[in-house]
């Protein structure tokens, strides 16, 4: 039996958790009632709980897996063989017609009823009251069930009444010297290994029906690469690269986000045991819809691909063979072509001709023999002859796992031009994932080569590499160190991403003080140093909070706030703490000067002729600030800040000396003003009561008063309340 | 031993920023137009703020003008 990783069996505890939810009450307690068969009926909070503990007790699910009828309990099984928990309707439905239990829905929904298949449904669906109606409203066919893989697998050794289809052949079509072929399992890894690593260069979008655009569908056909045969290739394959596009969806190697395929980490299977990554492979193969061994890419927007259940069957047919026995490919076609409800129809009619033969030897030698699922024998002027491997019968009769192929880690040399040259028999899932992380594969063949170049190298550090990690990484696999040069390049390339870094969604830490600053960094809550009192951690996550008493808490994407008011100097800027974003600190730096010396909490900036006059040279207008001073401040420019401003710009401005006439009221001041007799010798008013003016007048100006009897005497001391005075 | 005092700090939370090994590199970002554009303001002489949902397209530009940026919160 494979061994699930708790991992893996804890993400399907948790999917059909989420489902349960989904159930209406009624519902879920008819389901539990039928799986559990408890004597008391259980509380209805306590119903999810019964239910997984279920499916958690091996022996009460194999006496439940006995209990069903002869169609679920095979339902079951197909599903525990294919290693993949999650079907469409239509594919299962397609399996049970095909071994003869053409009964439709019924066994699914007899599996939903029991609480051994789940629907899947979005975590925003409506509540289920009846799994029929579900059905309808997911798209019959297309609706997606899945079952626990703990209690699919216990159904694995349940009788699927297939044939033997293995015959005594005759001497004849039996080779005289039999040699079979058997290969190596990693072509397949190397070439999802090379898409992901396309993709992870450049995303690929598909359309809203998940189909290829044609630019990617082209450049996928013509991937020199990709495209390469099999380094033991048997039957040649069409659409190479689009196989291997959608199995490495299929598989996780790449997630489907937004419309856009782009690169995952690759997963927990790919170690240094090839077992399990082919285990998945074998998974992810028997969900591959949009691929056909003999038309190549078939995308179907509308029907059932037959290709997934089909080629399920091929391999199942030769799991129902004695263990040593050889089948032809044509028995196993003859038998599809019979009894799966629909692949005869698919077939193009070359093919169909001959009942399908070349598409079952096309996908057994193509696909299935490099998977290392089967083993292949060739006959002098006949179709070779196949039969499942040790890993086949293990993933579909339940065999013992192979044992793991003796390890060859020295397998890299590492050349001075910067190639790496990568023997296969070294090669393991994890070291082809890490290479792919860093170098770009260039062949693969026998021997592989490998890149070293800087945007691989990037992309490698981006992964979360180090440079050290690296050249270890090549040292340890290597027949030989990393050529001085080599490494050197590396260091070079790896120098220069240093040189700029990006956060994305960083949390920046400001403190009061730049002596603020200072201990944090030393106490180890921010690492990076942005201004003299912001700091930010190396990740650019929130930092410690247990040693940070929170003062403020901004959102970048927030929008600015008033946060500045102007002292009655109209230079000095104070800030408010509390409502100051980011931004602020950037904008008025560029036009103010902090005020140094203030207590901690309070932050001030005056405005300086100096920093003014920067603020110009820096191409920052009258109107940039008069705006700035209007959303931040809430006023407009002080004039003070005008002055300086334009002062530079204005005439020379003139000094003249001038007497002042001071007129006892306003009243007075005001006739002074209008009578024209006196205005004429009036420079300026100055104010209600005082006049300006010119030294010469003053006679004139005098004599005019005169004659109305007001007498201005020029003294300095002197005040008389009937009498004008004059000043200097 | 005393427990250490906890020192008063404001968050910005979600701030998309690029900082630079120097100041002259990034005086050659902000001279190039089409990233200049994305760049809010100038925090320090090396670290200047993006408009918030513009990171993919500085990015993008950055790496047009042939730098290798370590983008920080993300693993593949």
């Amino acid at each position: 039996m494979t061994v699930m990783s708790p991992s893996l069996r804890d993400t399907w505890i948790d999917r059909a958790s989420a489902t349960l939810e989904r159930y209406a009450e009624p519902l879920l307690r008819g389901v539990v009632t039928r799986l559990v068969k408890a004597r008391m009926p259980p509380p209805t909070e306590e119903l999810t709980d019964r239910l997984f503990a279920t499916l958690s007790n091996p022996p009460v699910v194999d006496r439940r897996i006995r209990e069903l009828p002869e169609a679920p309990r095979k339902l079951l099984a197909l599903i525990g063989l294919s290693h993949r928990p999650d079907w469409k309707v239509g594919h299962l439905i397609t399996l049970l017609a095909s071994i003869g239990h053409a009964e439709g829905f019924g066994p699914i929904l007899h599996l939903l009823q029991t609480g051994l298949l789940f629907p899947q449904v979005a975590p925003d669906a409506p509540e289920i009251t009846d799994f029929e109606a579900w059905l309808g409203s997911a798209g019959m066919l297309h609706a997606k069930v899945f079952a626990l893989p703990q209690v699919a697998g216990r159904a694995r050794g349940e009788p699927l009444g297939l044939p033997d289809l293995s015959q005594p052949l005759s001497d004849d079509a039996f080779p005289s010297s039999p040699v079979p072929r058997f290969a190596d399992g990693l072509d397949w890894p190397l070439r999802l290994a090379l898409v992901w690593q396309q993709v992870l260069t450049m995303p690929m979008r598909l359309t809203q029906a998940n189909t290829l655009f044609k630019r990617d569908l082209g450049r996928l056909q013509a991937d020199e690469v990709l495209t390469t045969p099999a380094a033991d290739q048997l039957a040649p394959l069409p659409d190479l690269g689009v196989l291997a596009v959608f199995w490495a969806h299929a598989t996780g190697l790449l997630t489907l986000k937004d419309g856009e395929l782009t690169a995952a980490p690759f997963p927990a299977s790919w170690g240094t045991n090839l077992t399990p990554t082919l285990t998945e492979l074998w998974a992810g193969l028997t969900a591959l819809e949009s691929w056909d061994p003999l038309i190549g890419y078939d995308p179907s927007e509308e029907s059932l691909s037959a290709t997934p259940s089909a080629f399920f069957l091929a391999l199942l047919l030769m799991s129902h063979s004695a263990e040593d026995q050889w089948v032809t490919p044509a028995a196993i076609a003859d038998w599809l072509w019979e009894h799966h409800p629909s692949w005869s129809g698919t077939i193009p009619t070359a093919a169909a001709a001959e009942r399908g033969h070349s598409g079952i030897e096309a996908f057994l030698l193509g696909v299935a023999y490099p998977l290392q699922l089967i083993e292949v024998l060739p006959c002098p002027d006949a179709s070779p002859l196949v039969r499942l491997t040790e890993l086949g019968w293990h993933l579909l009769r339940g065999g013992p796992a192979p044992t793991p192929a003796p390890a060859f880690p020295q397998t890299l040399l590492v050349q001075p031009n910067a190639e790496i040259l990568a023997y296969r028999q070294g090669l393991t899932p994890e070291l082809i994932g890490r290479l792919s992380r860093f170098a770009h594969w260039k062949i693969l063949g026998p021997a592989c080569t490998l890149e070293l170049t800087a945007d691989h190298t990037y992309y490698g550090l981006e992964s979360g590499l180090t440079l050290a990690g690296i050249i270890q990484t090549l040292n340890q696999h290597g027949m030989k160190p990393v050529p001085a040069a080599v490494a050197d390049l590396l260091q070079r390339w790896a120098n220069k991403r240093e040189r700029i870094s990006v956060f994305g969604s960083a949390t920046l830490v400001e403190f009061q003080t730049p002596a603020d600053l200072e201990a944090a960094i030393a106490r180890g809550i921010v690492s990076i140093r942005v201004t003299d009192r912001i700091g930010l951690t190396d990740d650019g996550r929130e930092p410690d909070f247990k040693q940070l008493r929170l003062i403020g808490n901004r959102d970048y994407e927030a929008k600015p706030q008033q946060c500045v008011s102007v002292e009655d100097d109209g230079l000095t800027l104070l800030i408010d703490s509390a409502l100051a974003d980011l931004l602020l600190e950037a904008e008025i730096v560029r036009f103010a000067d902090p005020i140094p010396g203030d207590p901690p909490g309070l932050r001030r900036f005056l405005l300086t002729p100096e920093s003014l006059s920067r603020a110009q040279a820096e191409g920052m207008s009258q109107d940039d600030l008069e705006a700035w001073f209007s959303a931040r401040a809430g006023c407009p420019l002080p004039p003070a800040a005008r002055l300086f401003l334009q002062g530079r710009t204005l005439h020379p401005w003139q000094s003249t000396p001038l007497l002042v006439v001071q007129a006892p009221s306003e009243e007075m001041g005001n006739g002074l003003y209008q009578w024209p007799a006196t205005r004429q010798w009036i420079t300026q008013r100055l104010g209600p009561t005082a006049f300006a003016i010119a030294p010469e007048q003053l006679p004139q100006l005098q004599a005019a008063l005169a004659e109305i009897g007001v007498t201005v005497t020029h003294s300095e001391a002197e005040h008389h309340p009937d009498r004008l005075i004059t000043s200097r | 031993m005393q427990p250490a005092i906890r020192l008063p700090a404001k968050l910005h939370r979600r701030v998309c920023l690029v900082l630079t090994e120097d100041a002259v590199l990034a005086e050659e970002l902000l001279a190039r137009k089409k990233l200049a554009v994305d760049v809010l303001g100038r925090l320090t002489d090396r670290a200047l703020l993006v408009r918030p949902g513009r990171v993919e397209a500085v990015l993008e530009e950055l790496r047009k003008m042939g730098h290798t940026p370590s983008v920080i919160g993300k693993s593949v």
